[in-house]
């Protein structure tokens, strides 16, 4: 008779803090459970006490790997974001969090990992690294992808300069990115606040955008940031 | 009264065990390792205390949280937990258990319902038993329900008879008795070996246990029931004997379980819940052969079940 194999969870032996802050994570039904209900009770709290409001719900691309990139004014931004994907998707939706900001004690990495589903982003070196793991998830089918390009919040209402991570990550290949807006952060949340306001909150998601006919070359990249830039930054003017 | 004695004993035990590693600091000895446990310790023994003290309710929560979690850890040490409806049959199962120590018997108007207690097995491993045929697998389906039984049986039901001690009148001393009593043995096992040990007890199975080690530990059981026969005071000698016997040999069964469980899948510790401990089944694994034995010993001659 052959002995067993045995197969047992790659992060056995790992403490939890180190777990929660690794990438890919291994999935849990635990942790699956929690984020469900949480994902519901942040759907009704976004709409009830921030009455959220999202358009172009239908410009999110059906099946496949996608990225959304949206303005970062506060941390309603990835929230909101994680309202607008189907329910069903929300264990495959993975914010990219700066790892030095989300993963940095017990607490917050088992929110941000549990709760959130977070990528830890690894901000130094240019995000090399963290790059080379969005790119292998959104080779992956049916992975969304959550991209902040200006790199961090911003205070002055007006969009940032996007990195060029995006750029480097899309250029020349056959990911959907998808440009979204969201209006009324800065005045809910803003950048040193302990709690959000309940201010309205409107988020617009706008037409995805292709760049596999580009090359890798940094003209392209830079043109991969103008673009998407610019259709944020549209998407934010429509009321103004 | 019981319970003072108990945490004063405990507490006195901590101070004697801080001041000893302490001092050997001091001595410029390396303590790191025996601090981290000692700090686990620190943290733990409050829990548990202050779960018995709370009562009936709250020490069934939590042996059912324990045994949730523990299962969580076999499973994800010899990848069950891939298969989501085992698992999840399990975890079921072992909330049900928690509930049917958690009621009043519908017939006898007792707490805990002792009857369902022992049948629920049977419809769990039906259960488990049928998942393949309901999900239409056969691969890898011995292994995955041999799993699952073992685990449930094992991590949950015998561990959970913790939980039906908590129903009987005396339950408070007999819990205190038992988690002391337990961990000491453990703990003198180490001891023991660690100063007078020299063959080796199941050198296949666990490495580090010596035969010194494990007579220490079962000599150590055998005197704690008459030293703490306030815990139980109507016990007899013979039922002391007893109680010391289960306690010594069933403790040290249960480590070596653990022991060759681990072994054969080829990991050191089951998890890293408890810092300086590893996981929580590297912990209450002594407690699982003990639980029940005492228990069904304790219903049979006291009569109190």
């Amino acid at each position: 008779m052959n002995t067993w194999n045995y197969h047992p969870s790659p992060d056995i032996g790992t403490p939890i803090a180190r777990r929660l802050r690794s990438f890919p994570r291994e999935p849990g039904m635990f942790a699956y459970a929690v984020r469900s209900f949480a994902a519901l009770l942040l759907r009704a709290w976004m709409r009830i006490y921030h009455r959220l409001h999202i358009d172009g719900r239908e410009n999110l691309p059906a099946g496949g790997s996608y990225v959304l990139v949206c303005n970062h004014t506060s941390h309603l931004d990835t929230l909101c974001l994680l309202c607008s994907v189907p329910l069903r998707r929300i264990h495959h939706c993975f914010p990219a969090a700066a790892a030095d900001y989300f993963f940095t004690n017990l607490p917050r990495s088992a929110v941000s990992a549990t709760l959130i589903n977070a990528l830890p982003f690894d901000r130094a070196g240019g995000g090399a690294q963290s790059l080379a793991l969005c790119s292998a998830l959104l080779e992956e089918r049916g992975n969304i992808l959550i991209l902040f390009p200006e790199g961090t919040r911003t205070t002055s209402g007006e969009i940032g300069r996007f990195r060029s991570g995006i750029g480097r990550l899309t250029a020349g290949r056959d990911i959907d990115i998808v440009p979204c807006h969201l209006e009324g952060g800065l005045r809910a949340w803003p950048k040193g606040r302990a709690l959000p306001r309940p201010r309205r909150l409107r988020l617009r998601i706008g037409q995805a955008r292709n760049f596999r006919h580009l090359d890798g070359s940094p003209e392209s990249v830079r043109a991969v940031c103008a673009d998407l830039q610019r259709c944020v930054g549209e998407l934010g003017g429509h009321n103004e | 009264m019981v319970f003072v004695t108990y945490a004063a004993v405990v507490g006195a035990l901590l101070a004697l065990a801080g001041l000893i590693l302490g001092s050997l600091r001091l001595a410029g000895r390396d303590v790191s390792a025996p601090l981290r446990t000692y700090r686990g310790w620190l943290v733990m023994i409050p829990i548990v205390l202050g779960t018995l003290l709370l009562g009936r309710e709250a020490t069934i929560i939590g042996v059912t949280l324990l045994a949730v979690f523990g299962f969580r850890e076999f499973a994800r040490a010899t990848g069950l937990y891939e298969d989501w409806w085992m698992t999840g049959i399990v975890y079921l199962a072992i909330v049900a258990l928690g509930a049917v120590s958690l009621v009043t018997d519908p017939r006898l108007g007792q707490p805990g319902w002792y009857g369902m207690f022992m049948a629920l097995p049977a419809f769990v491993i039906a259960s488990i038993l049928l998942e393949p045929v309901l999900r239409n697998r056969s691969r890898g389906a011995l292994q995955k329900v041999a799993l699952a039984i073992l685990g449930f049986i094992y991590f949950g039901w015998m561990f959970m008879h913790l939980g039906l001690l908590a129903n009987t009148p005396n339950a408070l001393g007999y819990l205190l008795f038992l988690v002391f009593a337990v961990e000491l043995g453990d703990i003198a096992a180490f001891t023991f070996g660690r100063v007078f040990g020299k063959r080796k007890l199941r050198e296949r199975i666990s490495p580090n246990k010596t035969i010194a080690g494990s007579a220490g530990a079962l000599g150590v059981s055998l005197v704690l029931p008459w030293l703490l026969w306030f815990s139980f005071p109507h016990f007899g000698p013979g039922l002391l004997v007893l109680t010391g016997l289960i306690v010594g040999i069933g403790g040290q069964l249960g480590d070596l379980v653990i022991s060759y469980i681990k072994r054969d899948i080829g990991i050191k510790d089951m998890g890293t819940t408890i810092r300086g401990h590893g996981g929580i089944l590297d912990r209450v694994d002594s407690m699982i052969f003990v639980a029940p034995i005492f228990f069904h010993t304790v219903r049979w001659f006291d009569g109190a079940g």
